[in-house]
């Protein structure tokens, strides 16, 4: 298990694949741990990426600190595991949590990315998110792990993806428990309480972007995304079906399938953002398709857009 | 080595010797925090957040009396050096950079609760299948789910503006408390069979 300094603390990080190859770093949610991309592993391996990926400060094999972590402290860890990675292009995607440090890493060292898929992210706290924040810390405080892992569990994936599991859940849960401390995610959670909006330095990210949300998202919905697209100049918002917040578990597969194309056609230079609407297809391999012209990607029933 | 305790025995309980150990060092803990508490609560309440720490001695008395009635006790002739190499880690420690005694004792009760309550997991070492209505098994469970809400005042008062002149050396306590009730506890687990490799990462480091 290899381990990347960081002033006093211990970063675990994993990679995977070739070494000259082209390279993905991807950054766990607030809960997560980074063996939940095992599946990104083999399928980003097997088209020849290099993988990446890491415990944050405060998660899983990880040092815990145990008072304060910063985001800037998950910035410059991040920042250490790319320098590992050499001279090679490197894509970074994040999701949640992890997509808002990949936007302040592409705001701070965007020179250092070849791409940027934020997944499920947001670039500042709307008052539904400030507000789903802080009763999910209390929940964490009050229910403890277990508790926000029910709390989370419903609200970001979907009925066909819990359906199977009803019957199973604390063994679905309890890896995440295990390895997950209260006093650690509240620190993660409190790393908000002097959060500073992005939104004003978005233009700053110049790497193509490519910004997935899920259709269903209600923890960070449309909305929080499209303040990604109007906001990073070569960017388009690729909305998923059916999905969730949690869609990088729910629809692995189809999600490591959008990640390669994505490099794939930043590297052949085919890639054009142009902050356009995409659907994803349902299944890895189908066809991507544009958002019917003239109708609102931010509404949830087909609203035509207002002519300016 | 393994992570969880155990063999079970047919009735799927944790085996004495493994309930012995936990046991004594989680009354060592809880209690030496129960007697601080008892010593430096003020016999008059002034503020209203010290009302938690009312609240937070009777409730480390009650995981004592929990762990003393749900244990399955056999003798254990280590236990006498362990107890007496576990009060004096408890004694409170000066901290380099406070003067003010008063409040240096403070800071060091929060840290060492901070550390008992938030580094010491004994529910995640239950395997999945130990049985659920096992009174011990239910004490080990209540005491990390008590622990999660007990160390709320220690993080309220040692993230507190009135601690942000000594931050630093509030950090550097609470590393050290975390550092080593981490080390005791990992050495204890040992001593059973049982290894967790994060705690065992973070008490080396």
């Amino acid at each position: 298990m290899p381990f990347l300094t960081h002033g006093a603390h211990r970063v675990r990080y994993e990679l995977d694949g070739p070494k000259d190859a082209p390279a993905y770093v991807l950054v766990n949610g607030l809960t997560q741990y980074s063996e939940l991309w095992g599946a990104y592993r083999d399928a980003l391996v097997s088209k020849g990426f290099r993988v990446a990926t890491f415990d944050l400060l405060g998660q899983g094999a990880s040092d815990k600190p145990e008072l304060f972590i910063s985001q800037d402290d998950q910035v410059e860890a991040l920042h250490l595991l790319i320098g590992e990675l050499g001279g090679g292009p490197v894509f970074l995607g994040g999701i949640s949590f992890g997509g808002l440090i990949t936007l302040r890493y592409a705001i701070e060292h965007g020179d250092k990315i070849a791409g940027l898929v934020p997944m499920s992210a947001f670039a500042e706290l709307s008052p539904q998110l400030m507000l789903l924040g802080n009763a999910l810390r209390t929940g964490l405080i009050l229910g403890g792990t277990s508790y926000l892992q029910d709390l989370l569990l419903p609200m970001n994936l979907s009925d066909s993806w819990l359906k199977p599991l009803l019957g199973n859940l604390d063994a679905v849960k309890r890896q995440g428990w295990l390895i997950n401390d209260v006093y650690a995610l509240q620190n993660l959670m409190e790393s908000f309480l002097d959060f500073r909006p992005l939104t004003p330095l978005l233009p700053r990210i110049t790497a193509p972007t490519m910004i997935l949300n899920g259709e269903f998202d209600f923890l960070t919905p449309r909305s929080l995304h499209e303040t990604l697209r109007l906001g990073i100049p070569d960017s388009s918002l690729v909305i998923i079906p059916n999905a969730y917040h949690a869609f990088t578990l729910e629809k692995a597969a189809l999600t490591a399938d959008l990640l390669a194309r994505f490099a794939e056609d930043v590297l052949a230079k085919r890639w054009q953002g142009n902050k356009a609407v995409w659907i994803a297809p349902d299944e890895a391999g189908g066809n991507m398709i544009p958002f019917p012209a003239g109708y609102d990607h931010l509404r949830a029933i087909p609203v035509q857009k207002a002519t300016s | 080595m393994n992570q969880f305790l155990g063999p079970l025995d047919s009735a799927q309980r944790i085996p004495p010797l493994q309930q012995t150990r936990i046991a004594s060092f989680l009354i060592s803990a809880h209690g030496a925090l129960a007697k601080q508490l008892a010593i430096n609560l003020p016999g008059q309440l002034k503020a209203g957040w010290q009302t938690e720490l009312n609240a937070q001695l009777h409730r480390e008395a009650e995981i004592v009396s929990l762990l003393m009635r749900a244990t399955s006790w056999v003798p254990d002739f280590t236990l006498p050096y362990q107890a007496l190499m576990w009060e004096a880690a408890w004694l409170p420690k000066a901290i380099p950079g406070i003067s003010d005694q008063v409040l240096a004792m403070t800071i060091d009760i929060a840290a060492l609760g901070h550390a008992v309550h938030g580094a010491i997991r004994p529910a995640a070492l239950l395997p999945e299948d130990v049985s659920a209505d096992d009174p011990f098994v239910v004490a080990l469970r209540r005491i990390e789910f008590e622990s999660s809400r007990l160390i709320q005042a220690q993080i309220r008062f040692l993230k507190s503006d009135e601690l942000k002149p000594v931050r630093a050396a509030v950090s550097t306590a609470v590393e050290g408390r975390h550092r080593q009730v981490r080390k005791l506890w990992a050495e204890l687990l040992a001593g059973i069979g049982i290894t967790r490799h994060a705690e065992s990462a973070q008490a080396e480091a």
